[in-house]
C-alpha cells in the first residue's frame, strides 16, 4: 500500500456487495438520464420530422414576392435554401366533376415543400409533372407512370407533360375532387408573379428568432412562418412558448437529478454511517477531517468510473431493449424500418458529465459526516457502531395494531430521523417521478396527436355524390352484408366499418346540466326556452348511426355506462358531451359542454321546434371520453351514436320536406381500417374490383398517409410507455434497493433480536411490516407531491393549449400499489438470507 | 524532563442542573520514558483523561502541554498532525482497520502523513511483535491477542513520544495480557517511549513505575510502584 488512499479501493473491494448496490444506483440513475436524454430528442426529432414532413422543412415565406426580394433574398448571407412556388392560374377540369392545378417550383422548392413521393422522381423540366396517384386514373387518357398528358400549365395554357413521378394519395384532395399537380421551373426568377410564394430556410447555427424581424422588413406584403417547425426548434417567434418548453424540460430534468442525487446519497450516506467508527478511528490515529473526506471522494471516484460508463450502456440498451419488446409483444410496429434511436454525443456527454457531478453532490455530505466524527465515539470503544439519534415518539403508530411486531416495526421506522428520511426520499422521489412522468407523457401525448380508429383507416369506398348518378334509394345498402363480410374477411383488415347519413337535433338540455364554465370561456351563448316551466338551453347534436363494427371500436373510449345493442335499440344512445372550442382568449381548450350522466334522458328537437310529434326522447346509456371516428371533438355541438332502431325512430320523426330523406338508414359508403404493418394491396385490388362492380361509387385510396400518421402516432404512444417503462423499473429498483440497505444494515440487530427469542417467523413479520409501511409513507408523500409538480406541468401545457387539470388518479393508484408490493418483495430477500445465517456470525460481524 | 505536564484540568458534561464533572482540577507531569498507570473505578474519569491527553476531546478547562507544546492552542488540523506523529493509541477493542493487512495497519499512521515507512524498523517491529508469519493476514484471520499487537505495533510504528492505551488487556486472557504489559515495557525500556496505561487490572498497574489514581474525577493518589508518594 503506497498511499491511505488506497483504503478506499480496499474497503470497496471488501464490501463488495454495497458497492455494488451503491454501483447498481448509479447505473440505474445514469441510465434514466441517458434513456431519458435520448427519448426525448428521439421525441423531438421525430416531431421535427412530422411536421417537415406534413408542413414543409422551410423556416418562413413570403406571399406576392417581387423579383427585388428574390434577388435579394438570392444574395442574403443568411439564407441556406430559397424556394419558389407559382399556384397554377388555371385549373383543368377532369371527369367525375374533378379538377386538378398544374404548379412549378423549382429545385430548392421541392426541398423546402412537402411534396412526398409515392414512386418515380420529381421533375427536372417544364415539360415534367408529378401527380396524384389517384388521379392518375382520372386523367385523360389514364396514363401510367412515364406517361403523357395534356393539361393547363401554371400561365393557363395547355401543355403536353410526361410523368415522372407519383406522389402519396391525399385524402382531402380526393373528398374534394380537387389535386395539386407539379412541374418544374428552371428559371425562378422569371416565374415569380403575384401568384408565386418563397420560402426559405436560414443557414445553420443562425438565430431565427432573432433574424425573423429584420427579414419581416424586406417585404411589404405579409410574411408567413412555419410555426410548427420553429416551435419545436425552439425558434418560435412567440418567446411564451419557447419559455413554456424550458419550464417543463427543466423540472423533468431537475427532478431527474434530483432523483440521481437521492439515491446515490442514499448508498453513500449509508455506507459512511456504517463505518463512522472506523473514520473516528483513523482520526485518533491523526488523519486530518481532509484526509477523511478525500477518501470518501476517492472512492465516489471509483463507484462512479464504474457505474457511469456501465449506466449509460445500460440506459441505451435498456432502452433498444424495452422498445424492440413492445415491437414483439401488442404494439406490433410496422415502422420498424424506420424506426431508429438516433445516437447524440450530447447526451452522452451530458449524463457522464451530470452523472459525476451527481454523484460528488450525493457523496459531498457524507464526506462531511465522516470528516466530522469525533475520535472520541471511536475511542469509546465496542458499542453501538453507528450513533443514532433516537427520539421520543408521540404519535401512536398504526402499526401497533399488528402487535410486538408491529411496534418494533414502528419504533425501529420511526427511531433515527435521518435514517427515515433518507429512505422514505428515495421512495418518495421514485413515487413522484412515476406520477408527474406518467402525467407529462400522457398529456404530451393528448397534444402533439389527436388519435381514434381513424388513424387506421385507408381506404373509402363511397356512393358518388355526382349529379348524373342516381342517389342509394332509402333503405338500400349501398353495398352489401356479403361484400363487407368479404372485405372483412381480407387478411391485414382490421375492421370494415359503414358509412351513414348523419342526422340534427336540437337537444332541449335543462340550464344547470349545461357547463357554466363553458359559456364563460367562449362567450358561447345557448338559446334560452322554456319547456313544461323547465328552464332549458338549446344545443345542437349531431346524431351518428353506427353499425356494430363500429360500436365494438367505440367501447374502447367508454367513460361511464356501457354499450349494449339491446339497450341502444330501445331508444338508448352514446353520448359525446366532452368538446375543444376555441376560448376567448384564443386557446383551444378541452372541456365538457354538459354534464349528462348514464341514464339521464335527452329530449332531442328533430324539427323547428313547431310539431310536438318531431320532439323524441332518448337515454344516455354510455357516455364515450371522444368520438371514435372522425374527428375526436367538435366546438359546441354534441354527439349522439346509437344503432339502427332508435336512429330509425329519430329519422321517421324529421320533418318530411327534409332533402336527406331518401337515405334512411341505409349504408352509403364503408371504411377499411388496416392492421399495422399489414400489406395494402390485396385490399386495394379488391376494394377496386368493388367499385368497378358499383358504378356510383368513388374509391378513396390514401393507405400511404394513413401508414405515415399511423406511424408517427405509434411511434409517439412508444416512446412514452418506453418512458413510463423505465420510470417504472428505475423506481422500483430503487425502492428494492433502499428497502433492501435498510434491513442489510441492521443484520447485527436482528441477530440480537434473534438471541432474545424473537423467531424468524416474528423477524419476518417485522421486517415485513416495515417495508409495506415505508410504501406507505411513501406513497402518501409521493402522491402529495406527484401530484403538486403535475399541477405545475398543468399550469405551463395549459398556456400551450388549455384543458382541464384532471387528477392523475390511474397513476397514483398504479404507483402506490406498486409501492406497497414493492416494499413488501423486498424485504424478503435479505429475510431469506438471514434464515440461512449463522446466528453467531451475525452477532460477531463487524457492520 | 517532563513530556507530559497537565495543569488544572477540567470536564464537564451537560449544562446547568444535569452537569456532570468528568474531571476536576486534574494537575500531574510526567517525564520521558516513564510507565504511568491510570486506576479508578468505573467512571472516576480514566479515558476522559486519556482522550485529553491524546488530544482527541477538548477540556472545559486547563492546560496539556506535549513535548513543550500546548496541545489544545494548536488548530483541529494541526492537532491531528501532531497526535499522528507524537501519540500512539492502543485501544481495548483493538480497533484495526478490518480492510487493511497486519504490515499496513502498522504502516497507516506514516500513510497518513505521505511518508514512506522505514522498512527495516518496520519489519524489525513485526519480528518483535511475533508477528512475522502474519503480516499479510487481515485483522478477521487473528486471535484477541495477535490483534492488540497488531495495535500495539501500530502505535510504536511512527516513534511517537507518548503511547496512550486503555484498557490494551482487557479483552485478553492473562497469558495475553501478560505479553502486552511486556510489550509496552520494551517500549519504554527499549525505546525510551513514554507510556500511560488505564488499567482495573492490579497486576498490570503492579508493573508501572508510577500509579495515578482517580475518583470521581478527582487524582486522589499518585504513587511510585515502590511505594514512594509523590
Amino acid at each position: 500500500m503506497r498511499s491511505y488512499g488506497a483504503m478506499a479501493g480496499r474497503y470497496l473491494k471488501q464490501q463488495r456487495k454495497r458497492s455494488i448496490l451503491t454501483i447498481v444506483g448509479i447505473i440505474l440513475s445514469v441510465a434514466l438520464i441517458s434513456a431519458l436524454g435520448t427519448m426525448g430528442q428521439a421525441l423531438k426529432d421525430n416531431l421535427l420530422m412530422n411536421t417537415k414532413y406534413e408542413d414543409g422543412s422551410f423556416y418562413f415565406g413570403y406571399e406576392k414576392p417581387t423579383p427585388e426580394l428574390y434577388e435579394t433574398l438570392k444574395k442574403h448571407v443568411l439564407v441556406d435554401q430559397l424556394g419558389v412556388l407559382r399556384v397554377g392560374e388555371k385549373t383543368t377540369p377532369l371527369k367525375n366533376n374533378i379538377t386538378v392545378q398544374v404548379s412549378s417550383a423549382d429545385e430548392d422548392g421541392y426541398k423546402l415543400l412537402p411534396v412526398h413521393l409515392y414512386e418515380g422522381r420529381l421533375p427536372s423540366s417544364a415539360d415534367e409533372l408529378v401527380v396524384e396517384q389517384w388521379l392518375l386514373e382520372q386523367l385523360p387518357g389514364s396514363p401510367k407512370l412515364n406517361g403523357s398528358v395534356q393539361l393547363n400549365n401554371p400561365d393557363g395554357q395547355p401543355h403536353n407533360y410526361q410523368i415522372v413521378g407519383v406522389l402519396n394519395n391525399q385524402k382531402g384532395s380526393q373528398i374534394k375532387y380537387f389535386s395539386q399537380a407539379f412541374t418544374f421551373t428552371d428559371a425562378p426568377n422569371v416565374t415569380i408573379t403575384s401568384k408565386a410564394q418563397l420560402f426559405l430556410t436560414l443557414k445553420p447555427g443562425v438565430d431565427i428568432n432573432k433574424q425573423i424581424e429584420a427579414f419581416t422588413k424586406l417585404s411589404e406584403n405579409k410574411m408567413f412562418t412555419n410555426h410548427q417547425l420553429l416551435a419545436l426548434m425552439g425558434e418560435s417567434a412567440d418567446n411564451g412558448l419557447n419559455q413554456v418548453l424550458a419550464i417543463i424540460f427543466g423540472t423533468l430534468v431537475g427532478l431527474v437529478v434530483l432523483s440521481t442525487v437521492a439515491v446515490i446519497y442514499n448508498a453513500f450516506h449509508i455506507a459512511v454511517l456504517e463505518r463512522i467508527r472506523q473514520f473516528g478511528l483513523l482520526r485518533t490515529l491523526g488523519a486530518s477531517p481532509a484526509q477523511i473526506r478525500n477518501l470518501v471522494f476517492r472512492e465516489a471516484t471509483v463507484l462512479s468510473a464504474i457505474g457511469v460508463p456501465l449506466g449509460l450502456l445500460v440506459g441505451w440498451f435498456g432502452l433498444w431493449f424495452s422498445l424492440w419488446l413492445m415491437a414483439k409483444s401488442g404494439l406490433k410496429i410496422m415502422m420498424m424500418e424506420t424506426f431508429e434511436l438516433t445516437f447524440h454525443w450530447w447526451i452522452i456527454g451530458g449524463s457522464f458529465v451530470i452523472g459525476f457531478i451527481a454523484v460528488y453532490l450525493a457523496a459531498w455530505l457524507p464526506a462531511r459526516k465522516a470528516s466530522r466524527v469525533s475520535p472520541v465515539e471511536a475511542a469509546k470503544g465496542a458499542g453501538s457502531i453507528v450513533r443514532e439519534s433516537y427520539r421520543r415518539i408521540r404519535i401512536p403508530s398504526l402499526l401497533n395494531l399488528i402487535g410486538i411486531e408491529g411496534q418494533m416495526a414502528s419504533k425501529n421506522i420511526r427511531r433515527n430521523r435521518t435514517k427515515f428520511r433518507i429512505t422514505t426520499f428515495s421512495i418518495v422521489i421514485s413515487i413522484m417521478l412515476f406520477i408527474v412522468f406518467h402525467y407529462f407523457t400522457q398529456q404530451a401525448l393528448n397534444m402533439t396527436t389527436t388519435t381514434n380508429e381513424d388513424d387506421r383507416i385507408a381506404f373509402m369506398l363511397r356512393s358518388s355524390y355526382s349529379e348524373d348518378i342516381a342517389k342509394p334509394q332509402q333503405g338500400i345498402d349501398f353495398i352489401s352484408d356479403d361484400v363487407m363480410d368479404q372485405i372483412a374477411e381480407l387478411p391485414g383488415v382490421y375492421g370494415v366499418y359503414g358509412n351513414y347519413y348523419g342526422l340534427g337535433a336540437m337537444v332541449q338540455v335543462p340550464e344547470e346540466v349545461v357547463n357554466g364554465h363553458f359559456e364563460k370561456k367562449t362567450g358561447i351563448l345557448f338559446e334560452p326556452m322554456q319547456s313544461d316551466g323547465n328552464n332549458n338551453k338549446i344545443i345542437y347534436s349531431d346524431i351518428r348511426l353506427y353499425d356494430d363494427a363500429k360500436l365494438h371500436e367505440a367501447s374502447k373510449y367508454l367513460k361511464s355506462g356501457n354499450i349494449n345493442s339491446e339497450e341502444l335499440a330501445d331508444n338508448g344512445v352514446l353520448l359525446i358531451q366532452t368538446v375543444k372550442p376555441m376560448t376567448v382568449d384564443g386557446k383551444k381548450e378541452i372541456m365538457p359542454l354538459t354534464r349528462y350522466s348514464v341514464g339521464d334522458k335527452l329530449t332531442l328537437d328533430m324539427g323547428d321546434g313547431e310539431n310536438v310529434e318531431q320532439i323524441q326522447e332518448v337515454t344516455v346509456t354510455g357516455i364515450l371520453t371522444q368520438s371514435p371516428f372522425d374527428s375526436p371533438y367538435q366546438e359546441n355541438t354534441l354527439i349522439i351514436i346509437t344503432s339502427k332502431p332508435t336512429y330509425a325512430k329519430l329519422f321517421e320523426a324529421l320533418p318530411q320536406n327534409e332533402s336527406t330523406n331518401t337515405y334512411g338508414t341505409a349504408r352509403i359508403g364503408l371504411e377499411v381500417a388496416l392492421k399495422d404493418g399489414a400489406d395494402p394491396e390485396p385490399i386495394r385490388l379488391k376494394l377496386q374490383e368493388v367499385a368497378r362492380n358499383h358504378p356510383d361509387s368513388q374509391f378513396i385510396d390514401y393507405a400511404a398517409s394513413q401508414k405515415e400518421n399511423r406511424n408517427f402516432n405509434i411511434q409517439m404512444q412508444i416512446f412514452v410507455y418506453s418512458f413510463l417503462v423505465i420510470i417504472g423499473v428505475i423506481g422500483s429498483l430503487n425502492i428494492i434497493n433502499t428497502v433492501q440497505t435498510n434491513l442489510l444494515l441492521r443484520r447485527r440487530e436482528i441477530g440480537l433480536l434473534q438471541a432474545v427469542g424473537m423467531t424468524m417467523g416474528q423477524i419476518r413479520r417485522m421486517a415485513s411490516a416495515e417495508g409495506v409501511w415505508f410504501g406507505v409513507i411513501g406513497s402518501f408523500w409521493g402522491i402529495l407531491l406527484g401530484v403538486g409538480f403535475s399541477y405545475v406541468l398543468y399550469q405551463q401545457l395549459s398556456n400551450v393549449q388549455g384543458f382541464p387539470f384532471e387528477f392523475p388518479w390511474g397513476a397514483s393508484l398504479i404507483a402506490c400499489g406498486a409501492a406497497l408490493f414493492i416494499g413488501l418483495f423486498s424485504v424478503q430477500g435479505p429475510l431469506r438470507r438471514m434464515e440461512k445465517a449463522n446466528l453467531l456470525e451475525e452477532l460477531r460481524e463487524e457492520a | 524532563m517532563d513530556v507530559i505536564n497537565v495543569d488544572g484540568l477540567n470536564k464537564f458534561y451537560g449544562k446547568g442542573t444535569t452537569q456532570v464533572s468528568a474531571l476536576r482540577d486534574v494537575s500531574f507531569a510526567i517525564k520521558q520514558g516513564e510507565f504511568v498507570a491510570v486506576v479508578g473505578a468505573s467512571g472516576s474519569g480514566k479515558s476522559t483523561l486519556l482522550h485529553m491527553l491524546g488530544g482527541l476531546d477538548k477540556p472545559s478547562d486547563g492546560y496539556v502541554h506535549i513535548d513543550g507544546e500546548n496541545l489544545y492552542a494548536l488548530k483541529e488540523k494541526d492537532r491531528a498532525v501532531f497526535r499522528r506523529r507524537k501519540i500512539g493509541f492502543i485501544f481495548q477493542s483493538y480497533n484495526l482497520i478490518p480492510v487493511l493487512n497486519v504490515e499496513e495497519n502498522i504502516q497507516l499512521p506514516m500513510l497518513l502523513d505521505h511518508r514512506q515507512p522505514d522498512k527495516a524498523y518496520i519489519s524489525d517491529l513485526i519480528h518483535t511483535l511475533g508477528l512475522h508469519d502474519r503480516r499479510k493476514h487481515l485483522p478477521s484471520e487473528l486471535s484477541g491477542g495477535q490483534q492488540q499487537r497488531v495495535a500495539i505495533g501500530r502505535a510504536l510504528a511512527y516513534r511517537p513520544a507518548i503511547v496512550l492505551a486503555d484498557e490494551p488487556t482487557g479483552n485478553l486472557d492473562s497469558a495475553n495480557g501478560r505479553e502486552v504489559i511486556e510489550l509496552l515495557k520494551l517500549a519504554v525500556n527499549q525505546y525510551h517511549q513514554t507510556v500511560i496505561v488505564i488499567t482495573h487490572d492490579m497486576n498490570v498497574a503492579a508493573e508501572a513505575d508510577r500509579v495515578l489514581k482517580l475518583q470521581d474525577g478527582k487524582l486522589i493518589s499518585d504513587t511510585s510502584s515502590h511505594g514512594r508518594g509523590v
